[in-house]
């Protein structure tokens, strides 16, 4: 892989991983409440604006890192969000990783790449 | 909570099948594709594009809705039934090929998902997992 591509590859992982861990961080919140006035209380906090923030740029470095490798490859290498974010789970949320969560995550990124190769 | 995730999962499915659909839909409608304020103009005169838009704010709201309670491993590996559906309705309703190796692939997705509903059946209410701050609901 070109110097370019696989730092676009990491801004890809940095940044999806970071998204959903702001996500998560801005859903757990006890404070918030429920219904609307949650929803309230979420837009008026800066994680899910680092969500958002972050996907909007996963978007743009998805369609360059696209542009440099086939979708193939790209959808293969996107397998690894799925672990990196178990990874983070189990650091930063405390999240029990128990044998049959592990191997279902495994099988779904697998799976997942298994689909892009056959593309 | 297993009827929680139950539906959540569902109508994340639901809502992002909605956006792909409206999505390739409304690129089909504004055909040919052009970069111009033309091309623009048949994407937003067409319904389709409001339901992409509709199938994207309806994912998220149900995805932070999720969250609340779900870790967010399992959660996103399991938001992958997506490639699943994704695929058997690009074969269906567009006639698109799909390879041997990619209905294989989503039979190991698959496996992983009834592997994560089989965690969460058997999966005692325990303090530290579904939250930072160890607040759980154990219904």
């Amino acid at each position: 892989m070109h110097g370019l591509a696989l730092a676009l590859w990491i801004a890809y992982v940095l940044l999806d991983t970071g998204g959903q861990l702001a996500f998560k961080a801005a859903a757990v919140d006890d404070r918030a409440g429920d219904g609307l006035a949650r929803w309230r209380y979420m837009l008026g906090r800066a994680w899910i604006w680092i969500g958002i923030g972050c996907y909007v740029a996963v978007f743009m470095v998805w369609i360059a890192f696209l542009s440099l490798v086939p979708l193939s490859e790209g959808v293969l290498l996107a397998a690894i969000n799925i672990v990196a974010i178990m990874v983070a789970g189990r650091f930063l949320f405390h999240e029990r990783l128990t044998p049959l969560r592990v191997t279902g995550i495994l099988l779904v990124a697998a799976g997942v790449a298994i689909v892009g190769a056959g593309s | 909570m297993k009827r929680f995730y139950l539906i959540g999962f569902t109508l994340l499915l639901a809502f992002d099948t909605l956006n792909l659909l409206c999505f390739k839909a409304a690129g089909a409608h504004a055909l040919p594709l052009e970069m111009s304020t033309a091309w623009l103009l048949r994407v937003f005169s067409h319904p389709w594009v409001y339901g992409a838009i509709a199938g994207y704010i309806g994912a998220f709201v149900t995805w932070m809705s999720l969250l609340k309670h779900a870790p967010i491993g399992p959660a996103f590996a399991a938001s992958h039934l997506e490639v699943v559906t994704a695929m058997a309705l690009s074969w269906w309703v567009f006639s698109e090929p799909v390879t041997l190796t990619q209905i294989a692939g989503a039979g190991v997705i698959v496996a992983g998902i009834v592997c994560l509903a089989l965690a969460e059946g058997s999966a005692k209410p325990a303090g530290t997992d579904s939250s930072a701050n160890g607040c759980l609901p154990n219904t």
